[in-house]
């Protein structure tokens, strides 16, 4: 109990240097979105009077008069009972756009994550227990070509082939604009549908776990313990999975964490192709309108759902290694 | 007594980018029921690799490419999977050389217990298999609640303890002992022995025992064969071995050990280092190391055999030195 509120402590301290940064570094800049926008407004011919400043820097929370550390505190205030600002590209409080986005891009990477994993797991698992056979090169090699074409080609040209050309599937939305959501068969089945081609781009992009996996399962296939399974007459198939995989997935959750970044990145990639509507897309188009309140807003997004991901994998190992478990409670 | 393992023209060969190479070349020995039997040898020379073969735990690049294994009569090399897979842990248990992470580290003691019982169908309910680890633990000093702990809770001295009560768990006919005590402290290590002899005394096994340490082994068991370079070079009384050595080899490696009484003397070993099994020479291997060699040494290799008033050993010139005689030979303390 005592390592789960460590860490969560650990977790917020991390969270609070995040946010830290996330309010600094835009201020750091040079120029601010106020004169962008009054520059914008005065290419356009518009007025600019002191109403109209003071009216954007209600808008952005942000001002030259106040000093930087009582807008600091402001902005935690204002994080932590959920006002995170006004999105100047879609006149709508921040929050509420996320939410939108987050939603789709929860089931796209949730979605990833699961049969990602699942597959690529047992996918080492056979492998590294067939090494040396046909399957194994076939496997391995088809695993590392495919996962080394980058993310913007594979999208691109699944989109291309089975979206735009073949008409196999939907080329845009999460799911067919003319239904209601709602929990019946055919509002899931029409999200399952639209979810589908850019989670394959996802699952294939993200097949190179198979080699983690499978060296992970050659090594502990190495270790004494797997010998002694055998010695004992232990059947393979509980060699297999109770003493070899039940130790080798041990390293792939630590490399789930560090990677779970990286996955929401690609995941931006694939939301714009894919034209899916989750944060990827929202973060796009508030780059294009320099819709500051929204970028700020997607930035501590992912640093909430980062860190959650990272507690999680963290609740994972602890509860699956009881080396860890004793020498930290 | 009557032989329990016959090994006869064993061969294991390791399979290399350089071709084949042969660990354990031509070995045949026996263990009597209730025997201790000692292999010794430098590192390398093929003990662990006759252990393993013993079990048929060999994996690819390594298989036995020769000879055979009579088990109580059966060649175990002939068995099927599933045969094997019964023969394994319930006739013939081994001690591993790295006890230590011999343990699967995820698991209890206890399901790692469950596993040995569920695999050979001994028990129906995951209590009896517990009540019967617990009395196991208690026949190697382990206190019996300590079973719900995972490997990382226990030392090595005790965890070396859990697998040899692991080994005995189906009462096996033979219990292979590959350095089960290299990593400890002579204290534990003593200690242990001393259990293992006991057990062994009360059950009846046989058990097969690897190491580098010669004083050890000649205390513990009661034949030795000596191996040098995959060769099985001579079996004798655990008595003899040191005391009347007939190969130069064995002799050497007893004139390795300083004396903890006596005089000092200057330690003479062996010199020259083990053979590479990439170029085998066609005599003898140890000719090139041995103070006794003759030109037949160089060109003709001499086998193990039977010799009515010396016992097994592989040598043309065996040595007739008795140190039994000297008062202050080598190893003469030992006996």
């Amino acid at each position: 109990m005592r390592y789960i509120f460590t860490r969560l402590g650990f977790y917020f301290l991390a969270f609070l240097f995040a946010v830290t940064i996330n309010f600094f570094l835009p201020r750091m800049m040079p120029g601010d979105p106020i004169s962008s926008f009054l520059g914008r407004l005065a290419q356009s011919g518009g007025q600019i009077t002191p109403e109209t400043i003071a009216a954007l820097e209600a808008l952005y929370g942000y001002s030259t008069s106040v000093p930087l550390w009582q807008q600091f505190i402001g902005y935690l205030q204002s994080i932590m009972v959920g006002e995170w600002g006004v999105s100047t590209r879609f006149f709508q409080p921040v929050i509420e756009v996320l939410g939108r986005g987050t939603q789709w891009t929860l089931l796209l990477v949730g979605g990833y994550l699961l049969i990602s994993y699942t597959l690529t797991t047992f996918l080492g698992i056979y492998v590294a227990w067939k090494r040396g056979t046909w399957a194994d090169s076939l496997i391995t090699v088809g695993s590392v070509v495919i996962s080394s074409i980058p993310a913007v080609v594979m999208a691109l040209l699944l989109y291309f082939a089975f979206a735009s050309n073949l008409g196999w599937f939907p080329t845009g939305y999460a799911y067919d604009p003319a239904l209601d959501p709602a929990y019946t068969w055919e509002f899931v089945s029409s999200v399952l549908y639209h979810l589908a081609l850019p989670m394959i781009a996802m699952v294939l992009l993200g097949m190179g776990n198979v080699m983690g996996m499978r060296s992970n399962m050659i090594n502990q296939l190495g270790e004494d313990f797997i010998v002694m399974g055998w010695a004992k007459g232990v059947r393979d198939r509980k060699v297999m999975f109770s003493y070899g995989a039940r130790n080798a997935i041990l390293p792939m959750i630590t490399s789930f964490a560090m990677s779970v970044g990286a996955i929401f990145g690609g995941s931006l990639i694939i939301e714009i192709i894919f034209n899916y509507p989750g944060l990827g897309q929202v973060m796009f188009q508030a780059m294009l309108a320099r819709d500051y309140p929204l970028i700020q807003g997607y930035l501590l997004m992912m640093t909430i759902m980062v860190l959650s991901a990272n507690f999680i994998a963290d609740m994972l190992l602890f509860a699956l290694d009881p080396r860890l478990r004793t020498a930290l409670d | 007594m009557s032989d329990l393992v016959q090994v006869n023209n064993l061969c294991v060969d390791y399979i290399t980018f350089g071709g084949r190479v042969r660990a354990v070349d031509d070995v045949s020995f026996s263990i009597k029921k209730g025997e201790i039997l000692g292999l010794a040898g430098e590192s390398g020379c093929g003990k662990s690799t006759i252990a393993f073969a013993l079990m048929r735990l060999h994996r690819p690049p390594a298989l036995i490419s020769e000879g055979e294994i009579l088990f109580d009569g059966k060649d175990i090399l002939d068995f099927s999977d599933e045969e094997l897979r019964k023969f394994r842990w319930a006739d013939t248990s081994m001690v591993f050389q790295s006890a230590m992470s011999c343990l699967n580290p995820v698991k209890t003691i206890e399901s790692q217990f469950y596993d040995i019982f569920e695999a050979h169908n001994v028990v129906s309910t995951k209590e009896e298999g517990a009540e019967r680890a617990k009395e196991l633990l208690q026949i190697v000093d382990i206190p019996p609640e300590r079973l719900y702990d995972y490997p990382h809770q226990f030392s090595g001295g005790m965890r070396q303890r859990v697998v040899i009560a692991m080994a005995l768990a189906l009462k096996p006919k033979l219990l292979i002992m590959d350095e089960p005590t290299t990593a400890l402290d002579v204290v534990v290590q003593r200690e242990i022995l001393q259990k293992v002899y006991e057990l062994k005394e009360e059950f009846g096994f046989s058990v097969l025992f690897i190491t580098h340490d010669l004083s050890l082994m000649v205390e513990f068991c009661d034949r030795i064969g000596i191996m040098y370079s995959g060769k099985l070079v001579e079996v004798a009384p655990s008595k003899e071995i040191l005391g009347k050595p007939q190969h130069p080899y064995s002799f050497g490696l007893g004139n390795s050990f300083p004396t903890l009484h006596g005089e000092l003397q200057e330690m003479i070993g062996i010199p020259g280092s083990p053979l590479d099994l990439n170029h085998v020479p066609d005599g003898c291997r140890f000719a090139e190391r041995c103070f006794n060699a003759s030109e037949q040494c160089r060109t003709d290799e001499p086998q193990l055999r039977n010799d009515e008033a010396r016992g097994w050993v592989a040598c043309h010139h065996p040595l007739a030195i008795d140190f039994r005689e000297l008062q202050d030979a080598p190893c003469s303390e030992l006996n």
